[in-house]
């Protein structure tokens, strides 16, 4: 067992002339440990540290490599020429990507092609510190350059400038007015009470101190309606700038995070960073004057009793620092155990048919009675440990005030101290203390606002889609498309297609067909440019789609999904979603066109009907039907039509069949159909098997051919009498 | 042809990387991989013998029921197949910035791993089995919490 920490990311660059070099965290043994992977233009080996040779295979005899996924990791395989399987080097999933663009570099070498791979190293670790980053190649929370992330968020207040000068002014007005009531009642009780005359002077200071307040109040208000205005104005452009980059970052991006982890950049980031902005860098600002000014004010009056009453603030400072960490990680696991009784709850609710055809209250109950403890023994320990710090930070704060009166109160007698003096000294206390205990917890504010701050920069640096290419071409397409030599793959050394070659004519139907996995859905990502092939070409009408301006390829292109998906809004909305300037007509007529119409016309509020969140209050056929009338109003040039009559009854899908039908006049389509029996239209047919093209022809052809095609359609036209049999047993048996 | 049990078939590599099944000595399986039907909760049990079409040969009940020249080979597999590593230890955790950041000592060795979102990362299954995922996919399994030392099991409780 080995006791050092391997770093995944010491992946030294070749100085043996090799052409890959790569360093595993696994032994051969199955332990953390280092071995190294070496290719050259002759073999492919593995290495130990010491130096000493595992394997070798010459590039001449593999027929092609691979990473193998396996539980937790990755392993490379190869196969040579003569079929053999040869498991190489075993890694974790944190270096596999790595090793899976060796393995399509291998295979390159094998085929004596150009070596065309990107092995970046990944940045697993910080390298100033040396912690392991919260994300592969992301930023440091603890060591980001927190001056240049302050100036590049503070850019957010450029355009409320006058707002933000305004709100320092403030903050420096209040802190200088809070100075002053002291020190009336200090002359009040020098001058007046204790001389038990001098009412004018009395009144005087009275007609000051309302003055103030009023002032105070005024500022107070100002101020924090200028804070409301700027965390609004603030927290909406930081969600506007992140939401629009987010919007053209490439779908490889989203292959890679969860919704929930992109949504908490435009949420819980922004908050963040706006929250810091706008609440922070004001109080920062007023407890730091405050804390300044007071302190000068004390050593002005007196040095002595100033440094006597000062005296616990280091023990404060110490228990705010000591125990804030702790306390935070207490809070994280309240927040954990609120987000698993939240889970349960929603679950349950979200279930209640099925608990309840299960007769599954009792056991419902006792899961969240079980999360409901937890959650309050957690709660509840956080919170004891909380007011037991907050107690002992309020000792040692009374103990200032203590010491205030103790060594005060002896100056007083001694006469070295007026009580006015003693008074505005004691008054002054309570505005140290507070500053002091907010001072004490913003470095962990200000680190998680600028980890924020970093993460969102992030997104907004992040290399976009091509969308507006200012040497793009604007192309009116015709509708010829042409794959030439198409190769692809979501990782890039498992292609899920490979070699595809076929023109589709303008106006021409054309139907893919293949088993699952076969890369059906991945051809029509490939159309849609959501990515681009790995190599050979596209082309549409004869020009290359990656030289066409991307935003004017895509309105050209038009897609109806398989789960189509509708935005909360009306029907006529969501039907006029690629032409906003529809006219209602426009928008009936299409509608029509969709065999949507009359469903429509039942519906309450016709085409104002709301559809529900992601069109939940339709149904699924009435959802596809409003998509397919979306896609007859946007009027593209090429078609998809992704299983689009896969999931709706026979009755429904006639009538999507219909619609289709008139869908696709005169534009380039291409199908993808669960039933193959709807495909029979289709101009041509392109079967599909592992990635590549296996046969074409039309319905009939491929019939009379009895390849794969028929072969599928004989398995299908089985089922289907296997389940009509049974369906017909089962009413017999009625 | 005859039906595949624990008794009647041999495991072996052949060649050294390809897991090979023969079934009475009547004929062979080429390629077999190994996959456990419930790793976590039930390991040790219901093993399914897959061919390379991803068809289940055969579901050994448990590994034991095998010949002990089997339950070599198919450990052999299964240490390749299955990287999920075994939580000895827990030497430090700490909650920083939103994240987890662990350093744990299992049986492949010591190894420090950051978990973002645990309420979705730090699986439960039952009261006392807990498996991290960290940010890279890797899994780290405790089997069972009241089996790790009192400091391990403090800094689970200090988090979770």
């Amino acid at each position: 067992m080995k006791s050092k920490p391997i770093n995944p990311s010491e992946t030294e660059p070749s100085s043996t002339g090799a052409l890959i070099r790569l360093v595993a965290d696994l032994l051969e043994s199955g332990d953390y440990g280092q071995r190294v992977l070496e290719v050259d233009a002759e073999s492919v080996r593995v290495l130990e540290m010491n130096g000493a040779l595992s394997a070798t295979i010459p590039i001449a005899d593999i027929h092609n490599a691979r990473n193998e996924p396996v539980v937790g990791g990755g392993r490379l395989e190869v196969t040579t020429k003569k079929g053999e399987k040869l498991a190489l080097i075993s890694y974790t999933h944190t270096i596999a990507a790595r090793f899976s663009e060796a393995a399509r570099g291998i295979e390159q070498l094998a085929k004596g092609e150009e070596l065309l791979i990107n092995l970046k190293p990944q940045r697993t670790h910080c390298e100033k510190c040396k912690r392991l980053l919260p994300e592969v190649d992301g930023i440091c929370p603890a060591c980001v350059d927190r001056g240049k992330t302050l100036l590049r968020i503070a850019r957010f207040m450029l355009p409320y400038k006058y707002w933000a000068i305004a709100l320092a002014a403030l903050a420096f007005l209040t802190t200088v007015l809070n100075l002053v009531p002291p020190i009336l009642q200090g002359r009040l009780i020098d001058e007046v009470l204790q001389r038990h005359t001098n009412y004018p002077l009395l009144y005087q200071l009275i007609g000051v101190w309302v003055g103030i307040a009023l002032t105070s109040s005024l500022i107070n208000i100002t101020r924090d309606r200028i804070v409301a205005k700027l965390a609004g104005s603030i927290a909406a452009d930081l969600r506007a700038t992140v939401y629009r980059a987010i919007e053209f970052l490439q779908l490889t991006y989203f292959d890679k995070k969860q919704v929930g982890a992109i949504s908490s950049r435009v949420t819980t980031d922004t908050d963040r960073v706006w929250g810091f902005l706008v609440e922070g860098v004001p109080y920062f600002l007023l407890n730091g004057l405050m804390l300044v000014g007071v302190s000068a004010f004390l050593f002005w009056t007196n040095w002595f009793l100033a440094l006597c009453i000062l005296a616990p603030i280091p023990v404060i400072i110490t228990i705010a620092v000591r125990f804030w960490k702790p306390m935070t990680q207490m809070f994280y696991k309240v927040g954990q155990k609120w987000a698993r009784f939240y889970i349960h709850l929603n679950e349950s609710l979200n279930g209640i048919r099925v608990v309840k055809a299960f007769a599954k209250e009792d056991s419902e109950f006792h899961k969240f009675t079980k999360r409901n403890v937890e959650l309050q023994e957690a709660g509840v320990k956080a919170d004891s440990r909380w007011f037991t710090i907050f107690g002992a930070m309020l000792f040692f704060s009374s103990l200032g005030t203590i010491i205030c009166w103790l060594v005060g109160g002896a100056m007083v007698v001694r006469k070295e101290l007026t009580l006015g003096e003693f008074y505005r000294i004691h008054a002054y206390l309570a505005l140290i203390y507070g500053p002091i205990q907010w001072f004490a917890a913003v470095n962990n504010w200000f680190s998680r606002a600028m980890a924020g701050a970093d993460r969102i920069f992030e997104i907004i640096d992040m290399e976009k889609e091509a969308y507006r290419l200012d040497d793009g071409v604007q192309h009116d397409i015709k509708g010829e498309v042409h794959f030439e030599d198409v190769r692809f793959g979501y990782d890039k050394s498992n292609p899920v297609l490979k070699d595809i070659n076929f023109v589709a004519k303008p106006g021409e139907m054309i139907g893919l067909v293949g088993k699952s996995g076969a890369g059906k859905s991945t051809t029509i990502n490939l159309i849609a440019r959501f990515y681009e092939p790995d190599s050979g070409s596209i082309k549409i009408d004869g020009l290359d789609y990656r030289e066409i301006e991307l935003q004017h390829l895509r309105r050209q292109i038009g897609i109806v999904l398989q789960e189509p998906f509708l935005f909360n809004g009306t029907v006529a909305e969501n039907i006029a979603y690629g032409k906003a300037d529809a006219t209602m007509e426009e928008i009936v007529e299409a509608a029509r066109a969709a065999n949507a119409h009359n469903f429509i016309m039942m519906k309450p509020d016709g085409y104002d009907q709301m559809v529900g969140e992601r069109g939940a209050k339709l149904s699924g056929g009435e959802r596809q039907r409003v998509s397919i009338a979306r896609a007859i109003l946007h009027d593209p040039r090429i078609l998809i039509l992704d299983e689009a009559t896969s999931s709706v009854d026979v009755e429904t899908e006639k009538q999507i069949q219909e619609a289709i039908g008139r869908l696709v006049a005169g534009r380039t389509t291409f199908a993808i159909a669960h039933r193959l029996s709807t495909l029979r239209n289709a101009d041509r047919l392109i079967v599909l098997d592992r990635g590549k093209i296996v046969e074409v022809g039309t319905h009939e052809e491929l019939m009379e051919k009895k390849g794969v095609f028929s072969k599928l359609v004989e398995t299908q036209s089985e089922i289907q009498e296997i389940i009509g049999f049974d369906l017909g047993q089962a009413e017999a048996a009625k | 042809m005859i039906t595949p049990t624990s008794d009647n078939i041999k495991l072996f590599h052949e060649p050294k990387d390809v897991l090979r099944m023969t079934v009475g000595d009547q004929y062979s399986v080429v390629q077999i991989e190994p996959r456990w039907a419930a790793p976590l909760s039930h390991p040790g049990q219901l093993l399914g013998l897959m061919n390379s079409k991803g068809e289940e040969v055969l579901l050994v009940p448990a590994v034991d029921s095998l010949s002990q020249e089997n339950q070599e080979v198919i450990q052999r597999e299964l240490d390749r197949r299955y990287l999920t590593s075994t939580v000895h230890k827990i030497v430090s955790a700490k909650v920083e910035f939103g994240a987890t950041y662990w350093t744990v000592i299992t049986e492949r060795g010591q190894r420090d791993f950051v978990v973002q979102s645990l309420q979705e990362n730090a699986q439960w299954l039952g009261e006392r089995q807990l498996v991290f995922v960290d940010i890279d996919h890797n899994r780290f399994e405790v089997p069972d919490i009241d089996k790790l030392d009192p400091q391990s099991r403090k800094f689970i409780d200090s988090i979770l």
